[in-house]
């Protein structure tokens, strides 16, 4: 009995050494393990190797080949190779570093670094941990062929033209044109619901001048399409720096003798705004307009009144 | 000896380990081991398969030369497995990412090193420019950061949210790592006697008491204090709450790093969390507002009621009409 990685090993080797297409009969013949009869069983035996090795990165190439077979199959070297990087010695230093100390869930860092040959650091200190989801290598692999995507995103099938992948506070988004709403959104790369899927390569037509750079906001109540409104909040002295290292300068209307401050914010998400002034306690309140004030008001009746 | 990987990943990590002795022609087995992060047993008998591999007609000359004695395998490859293979899209996204973010951490070269690595790459991968990472720059995170590579002292003017409170802390930087999105500063805490850990956008002020720091953080006392760190870390103060949800408010299952959750009977999603401060838990139930329900504790559904209370009582005492 042959063991499963021995045959998978000398069927990499086959089909990637002669470079000629060779039919499931011949590699048959020259991988050891493989039923000795011809038919079904064979036949699956050799799919499911075949589902492996894609699975791992390695496609194999069906070709149509002259023979009672028809079909042949081969690794091409262009989709097994990494091409040449020609990263000097203190770029690779840098590239294993930054690895080393970017936590992204998952071993796959590592696993290119083998594929490049650099050594592992394992005394790196970790610098950041950024969250790892399986959706991030698809979106990032349909940007790079510039493929349309679609995925389920609150209960509703998406089309997108990628533009950019970003992380931002803490979150992963998808900037790109949304080809039903025919204008730029932004999703959260969390929230899309099941798998993504992407269509050809070199699908994507980004309108002219789309600039994904300034799709999001640096401040959670500008990510949201409702209307424009200037919210005036009153920060007390405690967290008055703080506040204002967070949210600039810019936004400062007033500085008050007791330390606090009057901050003009411009708001299109008033459900963001909320959250995040309530993470400030008794320390912030809203001033006007009015009805965002009664929002807040009724908002907070809600939770003292609930039983 | 560990589980056995199948062998699709077992291929995966051999052709690497391959790939690498191609080059290198021959290395110790420890050192193997520990590069590829293997145990030494499977990795001899993944080798000594190997070496029963090649093209037929499979006799020796057309076998790999690999030979594996209990310290040492040399190997003589020939350049196919040489080259390096092709990286899927989950590595070269983990690389791309990787070099991004650190390119990002305030005040990196982007003309350095990492700057120059990363244009190789994203040419051959394809792609520039896809890929943008925003890290947070709060205030004191550069004096912070260089306090902690330095061993450096630091006295910091800290406000707590657990305990919605200011003080004046005097603390030995270990490490500033970004978590979730925000900076921490973990570090022996003088005034608490304790590893602790601290965001650094609630540092109102830093300065450098111009000491070293003395303690480095050993391993043994390298973890935060779970209890003064807002929930982050269950410790033995913490209280396990129980909330329901609703759809508005199941974001709290991915905002926060120490809960999990389950889908409930009702439609709603249970979640458990551990509560480390009831200030914090006060806030956090005014984010979720009518969309949350604390199944248990009781003493801790008053907590939110309180928290609203005494917003209320700010709101209509400034009453404009």
């Amino acid at each position: 009995m042959v063991d499963r990685l021995e045959r998978l090993t000398d069927l990499v080797l086959v089909l990637l050494r002669d470079q000629r297409p060779k039919s499931l009969r011949e590699i048959a013949s020259e991988v050891p393990g493989y039923p000795t009869q011809e038919g079904e069983a064979r036949r699956q035996a050799f799919e499911r190797d075949k589902r492996t090795l894609r699975d791992g990165g390695i496609e194999v190439t069906a070709m149509p080949i002259d023979g009672p077979e028809q079909v042949g199959y081969v690794i091409r070297p262009e989709d097994y190779y990494l091409p040449d990087l020609d990263l000097a010695p203190d770029e690779q230093a840098a590239l294993n570093l930054a690895v080393a100390a970017v936590h992204l869930g998952d071993p796959s860092g590592r696993d290119a670094l083998w594929r490049l040959g650099l050594p592992a650091s394992a005394g790196a200190r970790p610098v950041a941990e950024l969250p790892a989801l399986p959706a991030l290598p698809v979106l990032h692999g349909a940007l790079r062929a510039r493929a349309t995507v679609s995925f389920d995103y609150r209960g509703e099938r998406r089309r997108v033209d990628p533009a950019q992948l970003r992380f931002h506070g803490g979150w992963w988004y998808l900037v790109g044109h949304d080809l039903d709403r025919g204008a730029p959104r932004t999703f959260r790369v969390d929230r899309m619901e099941g798998d993504v899927a992407a269509a050809t390569p070199g699908s994507v037509v980004l309108p002219d001048g789309f600039d994904p750079d300034a799709a999001l906001p640096d401040v959670p109540w500008r990510i949201g399409e409702g209307a424009l409104v200037t919210v005036v909040v009153h920060v007390d002295a405690a967290l008055a720096a703080l506040v204002l290292d967070e949210v600039g300068q810019s936004a400062l209307a007033a500085r008050h003798e007791d330390g606090s401050v009057v901050l003009h914010l411009e708001v299109t998400n008033i459900a963001a705004l909320r959250s995040w002034l309530f993470e400030l306690g008794d320390h912030a309140e809203v001033v006007g307009p009015e009805e965002v004030r009664a929002d807040v008001v009724s908002w907070l009746e809600a939770v003292a009144g609930s039983s | 000896m560990t589980t056995r990987a199948d062998a699709g990943s077992r291929l995966l990590r051999l052709l690497a380990v391959l790939t690498w002795l191609a080059r290198q022609g021959r290395a110790t087995v420890t050192e193997l081991s520990e590069r590829f992060g293997l145990d030494a047993d499977e990795l001899i008998a993944d080798l000594e398969l190997a070496a029963c591999c090649g093209l037929p007609p499979y006799s020796p000359d057309q076998l790999m030369e690999i030979i594996v004695d209990d310290q040492e395998v040399v190997a003589d490859l020939g350049t196919e497995l040489g080259r390096p293979r092709r990286l899927t899209a989950a590595e070269g996204f983990a690389l791309a990412a990787s070099a991004r973010a650190i390119l990002a951490v305030p005040g990196a070269d982007a003309d350095g090193a990492l700057g120059r690595a990363l244009a190789k790459l994203e040419a051959v991968l394809g792609g520039r420019g896809l890929l943008r990472v925003d890290l947070r720059d709060p205030a004191n995170l550069a004096l912070i950061r260089d306090a902690a590579d330095g061993g450096k002292q630091l006295e910091l003017q800290y406000y707590s949210a657990s305990s919605d409170r200011e003080s004046t802390r005097v603390v030995d930087p270990v490490s500033v790592r970004l978590i979730e999105g925000h900076w921490y500063l973990d570090g022996y805490c003088h005034n608490a006697t304790g590893m602790r850990r601290f965001r650094v956008d609630r540092v109102a002020a830093a300065r450098l008491t111009g000491e070293p720091a003395c303690h480095r953080g050993d391993e043994a006392e390298r973890e935060p204090d779970a209890s003064q760190s807002e929930a982050f870390v269950p410790g033995p103060e913490a209280t396990v709450a129980h909330l329901a949800v609703d759809d508005d408010a199941v974001w709290i299952t991915e905002a926060l790093l120490n809960s999990s959750s389950e889908p409930r009977a009702d439609g709603r999603t249970g979640v458990t969390l551990a509560v480390a401060s009831t200030v914090w838990f006060g806030r956090l139930l005014l984010r979720l507002g009518p969309h949350a329900e604390v199944l248990d504790p009781p003493e801790l559904a008053e907590t939110g009621r309180q928290a609203a209370r005494q917003l209320l009582t700010r709101y209509r005492s400034n009453a404009t009409s």
